[in-house]
């Protein structure tokens, strides 16, 4: 690995200062985990690190007056995965963390690195993007929000711009009723990354599915939701058969990728069995 | 009167471990040192054309950097290795695989010497490479190395005889009884041909060694070695230097598994430390590990002559070994591992052929089993296979066919004080095989499989031991044997202890030192607590001679009279200590009462032509795994839900160490059946780390894991104890493989286990039209 320096301001604005003075051999370090193995690697080769954990009000973890869900970036995983707060508003993401990575990881690694890796073998994303969350990014041109369905651009590759950093997490209240899940299929090691991450959500309304949201990580690209299935889902009535039907379109539409941890022909079968098992879950209120 | 033997002794290194107390080289820095990276080639196989090392050597901080060139100036023929001597210091003309050591960059920053590698420029000219281990041995290969020299080190090694122009380095055959005739007499034939994948060692501390050149004109070597002795003696030969010029120490080994066998970095710190007049530190990242040393890829093709009611009468065996560009020991696991490739079973008409072949993929050597999990994962899941076809129990099958005892193996030695019927025994009741099985139901499917292995001692080794008893009474033993986590110094310090009437965790033992240490051939192949076991034995047993000689003397009675208990020497209601009677030897507390023992069993070379010998080897290891799986029919993903490991023990000296192992070897191999593997890109280790090769982790323990010993005493073994690290690990593979059989009808042949090629297997079996994506 590479020397560096490390910079440890207290604030935000000192934080994005030293960023912006090249923001290609600058980076900022949240946690790290995912940041060390890159430069171990020799993928990444920065000459400054940007430790953002002394800057204050990052850390933040509450509702909002709007009953939105506010989670600073440098939040721990950890953190998150105990949170009353969180377990309340959202259980499937409690439950999604506990079997992410493992607890050394967890205790930290941050949701703004989490969100700013781009890697697509994460296990928050795909929750997130079905729940219609965003993340505040701050940089030279002042605030703004991002949707994360305009976060993930590709492999590794974020709309972030060069110097910006995320500073929080938004997750909008979920409607009354809704309820979600979220499967995880490794190939390797049960703590390993995703080879395939399912999320589902939906809400029963007489009997009906109302906003149904499938989203689908780690097989992909990026993160994304399946649209279509949703489509096909929204005022049916559950049953086994459209859940193996809506595991079939899911298959269908999906452009997978191969990778160490399966090939795209096998994670589009596991997509398709997730999918149909994680409606199933939200069905039977597990 | 045993107190010690038997008895289950924590390790008694455990405290200093959990505190961060413990020795290791890794932590080892010396003033005035300076550390070395290796540049790697980056081609499969080529000829070096040129290697330009200015750009480097002008980055401030980098020392130098060493080439085949320099170490021409220490040393003239700079090839070594174990069996064959093939692996330069530094290549020379020529690179065999991806990371084959070319430079070295030497520096006092480590992160300094990543960049001077970088600038490295080494220009190649490629040539064409082969990587399976069947096409390397076909002729018309391209060859890669044009000649073979023997090393000539082992005597079990001596009549190895190298193929130059070939890729098959060794060629190894048995033939026992007649092929041909029992072909003839079997209903059935059964052809079949298995496949195990390269894995490797990770050990969590990584190879490393410091070199440190002595005002004396000597050596002295730091290393993390699992063969001091052998590192001593191959460093004295590449130098031409009497062994008493070079010291070689260890410590503890954060783990060896075989990684760390003879030599890995010692040549190179060597020569670099000797140019540069200063201590060289050269420490392997994990990554670098995957370059260095892995486990042989294999082919095994059975074909195996049965009659209707369940007898094998005939099998031929022909294995290929991928040992990758360097022989490294694979020929020792050509033949050692080769001749007990037709199992546990008693075969009347068997032919093996095994071929030790290089391809351009990093070296193979040694991994914990030495070749034998690869021929179980064979026999064993054919085993299964004949048993079902016939309608016959797989249980029933084994226990049929298993060789009883004072039957000739196929080499023609008898087996004796093998535990093959009570592994099997206790194999059956610990799965409750004759209980009804939950077969699950819908998605998620149930089995059970087992399977049994057998692996003979590397024999003849040597091993020897040094007993000191000091002034004060207390005890010391000095030894080659390297505790890399096994136990070994816990179990030495009980022999020892038995002995004299000591308590284990009053004696010392005294961590590998080639200046004070006696010779040990390595600790390897499950063979120290049988052969330094016996070593211990012997020299304390001197001790206790000339202690009773002593006390005799004190009590005026017959040493015979004279018992040792608890530090002292009783004879009646008399008693004297320790300390007093080296006081009443020396006149006041002074001197030493010194033990040697020396161990080296008995062997009969095999006949080059039939392979056979009627003392192969000096004790059989036996061990038997049984597990439970569930398999998810439409993501085949294997959970194992139960393993059960039985080994026989001979005797367990240390009943909590020999669980220990067993279920160790059983997880660590339990790794490799389900998910590790090496996976390589035109030669090219693609997931060289920690992140993409993934070792098994808690959450994929069984929820039970069952350790279980029998003991079927070895007739030459300390107590009857035979060694215990490997057996665990023998037939782990095919009993999880046995299960799915019998959770899902699908029988995959191989390794790993993974999800996709279990369901893919699924979807052939019900006839469904797997859809490739691009
Ligand atoms: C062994 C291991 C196993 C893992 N397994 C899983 C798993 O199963 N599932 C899973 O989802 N994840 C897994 N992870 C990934 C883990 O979740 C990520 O490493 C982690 O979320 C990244 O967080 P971090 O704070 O450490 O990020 P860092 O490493 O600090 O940063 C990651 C990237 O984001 C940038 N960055 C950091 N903070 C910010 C910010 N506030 N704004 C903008 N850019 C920023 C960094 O410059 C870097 O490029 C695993 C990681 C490891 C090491």
């Amino acid at each position: 690995m590479n020397a560096f320096e490390l910079v440890r301001p207290t604030r935000l604005e000192e934080a994005l200062e030293v960023l912006s003075e090249d923001p290609e051999t600058v980076r900022p370090f949240g946690g790290g985990t995912a940041l060390m193995l890159l430069m171990r690697s020799r993928l990444l080769q920065p000459r400054r690190l940007v430790s953002l954990d002394r800057v204050s009000g990052l850390d933040r973890l509450d509702l909002d007056g709007e009953g939105n869900l506010r989670v600073g970036s440098m939040v721990r995983l950890r953190d998150l995965e105990l949170s009353a707060t969180v377990e309340r508003f959202c259980p499937a993401i409690s439950r999604a963390l506990l079997t992410l990575s493992n607890v050394r990881v967890r205790n930290v690694a941050t949701v703004g690195g989490h969100l700013a890796h781009g890697d697509p073998h994460m296990d928050l994303p795909p929750i997130l993007l079905a729940l219609g969350a965003s993340v505040v990014a701050q940089g030279p041109a002042g605030p703004r929000q991002i949707p994360l369905d305009q976060l993930y651009l590709g492999y590794y590759a974020t709309s972030l711009q060069p110097g910006e950093l995320i500073t929080e997490l938004v997750i909008p209240p979920l409607p009354e009723g809704t309820r979600g899940s979220y499967l995880k299929a490794t190939a390797l090691s049960a703590d390993d990354w995703p080879m395939a991450g399912v999320a589902a959500f939906f809400r029963l309304e007489q009997g009906r599915i109302v906003e149904p949201r499938i989203a689908v990580s780690a097989a992909t690209t990026t993160p994304v939701r399946l649209p279509a299935v949703e489509a096909a889902l929204a005022g049916e009535a559950p049953s086994e058969a459209l859940f193996s039907e809506a595991g079939r379109l899911a298959g269908r539409d999906l452009h997978c990728l191969s990778d160490l941890r399966g090939s795209a022909a096998y994670k589009r079968e596991v997509v398709r069995v997730y999918v149909r098992r994680a409606l199933q879950q939200v069905w039977a209120g597990r | 009167m045993t107190r010690e033997v038997g008895r289950s002794l924590p390790r008694l290194e455990s405290e200093a471990k959990v505190t961060g107390r413990a020795e290791y080289i890794h932590n080892l820095t010396l003033p005035g040192m300076v550390y070395g990276k290796i540049v790697r080639s980056t081609v499969a196989h080529g000829r070096i054309r040129r290697i330009d090392a200015s750009q480097a050597d002008r980055l401030p901080g980098v020392v130098a950097v060493i080439t085949a060139a320099e170490v021409a100036r220490i040393v003239q023929d700079p090839y070594y290795g174990p069996a064959f001597h093939d692996q330069p210091v530094l290549a020379v003309d020529k690179v065999h695989y991806v990371g084959d050591p070319v430079a070295l960059v030497v520096g006092e920053d480590r992160d300094v010497l990543e960049a001077a590698a970088d600038l490295v420029a080494v220009e190649y000219e490629e040539l064409p490479a082969v990587f399976d281990e069947r096409a390397a041995a076909e002729p018309g290969a391209p060859v890669i190395h044009e000649v073979i020299r023997p090393a000539a080190t082992f005597t079990d090694l001596k009549n190895l005889k190298p193929a130059s122009g070939s890729n098959v380095a060794m060629a190894y055959q048995l033939r026992h009884g007649d092929l041909e005739a029992g072909f003839a007499q079997a209903d059935y034939i059964f052809e079949d041909e298995f496949h195990s994948h390269q894995v490797t060692h990770t050990p969590l501390e990584p190879i490393v060694t410091v070199a440190e050149p002595r005002g004396d004109g000597g050596l002295d070597i730091y290393t993390s070695s699992q063969s001091p002795s052998f590192v001593r003696m191959e460093l004295a030969r590449l130098l031409k230097w009497p062994e008493n010029r070079i010291r070689v120490r260890t410590a503890y080994l954060g783990g060896g598994f075989g990684a760390k066998l003879y030599m890995k970095l010692e040549p190179l710190a060597a020569v670099a430390a000797l140019l540069l007049r200063r201590p060289v530190k050269l420490s392997l990242s994990m990554e670098e590990q995957f370059y260095t040393i892995t486990r042989h890829g294999a082919t095994v093709r059975l074909k195996t002559g049965v009659t209707r009611d369940g007898r094998m009468v005939a099998r031929a065996c022909t294995i290929w070994w991928n040992g990758g560009a360097y022989a490294d020991i694979g020929p020792r696991v050509t033949q050692k591992s080769g001749f007990t490739a037709a199992g546990p079973y008693d075969i009347p008409h068997v032919s093996i052929d095994s071929y030790a072949v290089y391809t351009n993929l990093p070296p193979a050597g040694a991994l914990r089993g030495f070749g034998i999990p690869q021929l179980v994962w064979a026999y064993e899941s054919q085993a299964d296979l004949i048993a079902h076809r016939l309608g016959i129990d797989p249980w029933e099958f084994r226990w049929k066919n298993a060789l009883r005892p004072d039957r000739p193996h196929a080499t023609g030695t008898l087996m004796r004080d093998a535990g093959v019927l009570e592994v099997l025994q206790e194999l059956k009741r610990l799965m409750r095989w004759d209980e009804p099985f939950d077969r699950g139901s819908g998605t998620r499917r149930r089995g059970r499989g087992i399977a049994i292995g057998l692996k003979a001692a590397i024999t003849p080794t040597t091993s020897v031991a040094i007993v000191n008893l000091y002034g004060d009474g207390s005890c010391a033993v000095y030894s080659s044997t390297v505790d890399m986590g096994q136990g070994s110094d816990t179990v030495l310090a009980q022999l020892a202890a038995e002995v004299l009437g000591l308590d284990a965790r009053e004696v010392r033992i005294v961590h590998p030192d080639t200046d004070v240490t006696p010779y040990d051939m390595a600790t390897l192949g499950s063979r120290s607590t049988y052969h330094m076991g016996n070593a211990v034995l012997r020299a304390a047993e001197e001790v206790r001679h000339q202690l009773r000689a002593i006390g005799s003397e004190i009590f005026k009675c017959r040493p015979e009279e004279v018992e040792l208990q608890d530090g002292h020497l009783v004879a009646g209601e008399r008693r004297v200590s320790f300390k007093e009677a080296m006081e009443w030897r020396f006149g006041m507390q002074a001197g030493n009462l010194i033990g040697v023992g020396s161990f080296t069993p008995t062997y009969k070379k095999p006949d080059p032509a039939t392979g056979e010998s009627e003392d192969i080897t000096t004790f059989w290891m036996v061990g038997g795994n049984g597990a439970e799986v569930e398999v998810d029919t439409e993501t085949g993903r294997v959970t194992v839900t139960k393993l059960v490991t039985v080994g026989d023990a001979g005797k367990a000296l240390n009943p909590g160490l020999v669980r220990t192992q067993l279920s160790g070897a059983a997880l660590m191999q339990l790794g490799f059946t389900l998910f590790e593997e090496m996976r390589f890109e035109d030669g090219q280790v693609v997931n060289a780390s920690l992140a993409d090769y993934k070792l098994l982790g808690m959450r994929d323990l069984p929820s039970s894991v069952v350790a279980e010993f029998v003991e079927v005493g070895a007739t030459h073994g300390p107590f009857g104890a035979k060694g215990i690290g490997e057996v665990g690990s023998l037939a782990v593979s095919p009993a999880v493989a046995n299960a799915v059989f019998d959770a899902v009808g699908v029988r995959i042949t191989s390794l790993p286990l993974t999800p996709e090629k279990v369901l893919r297997a699924l979807k052939e079996q019900a006839g469904e039209i797997w859809e490739e994506v691009e």
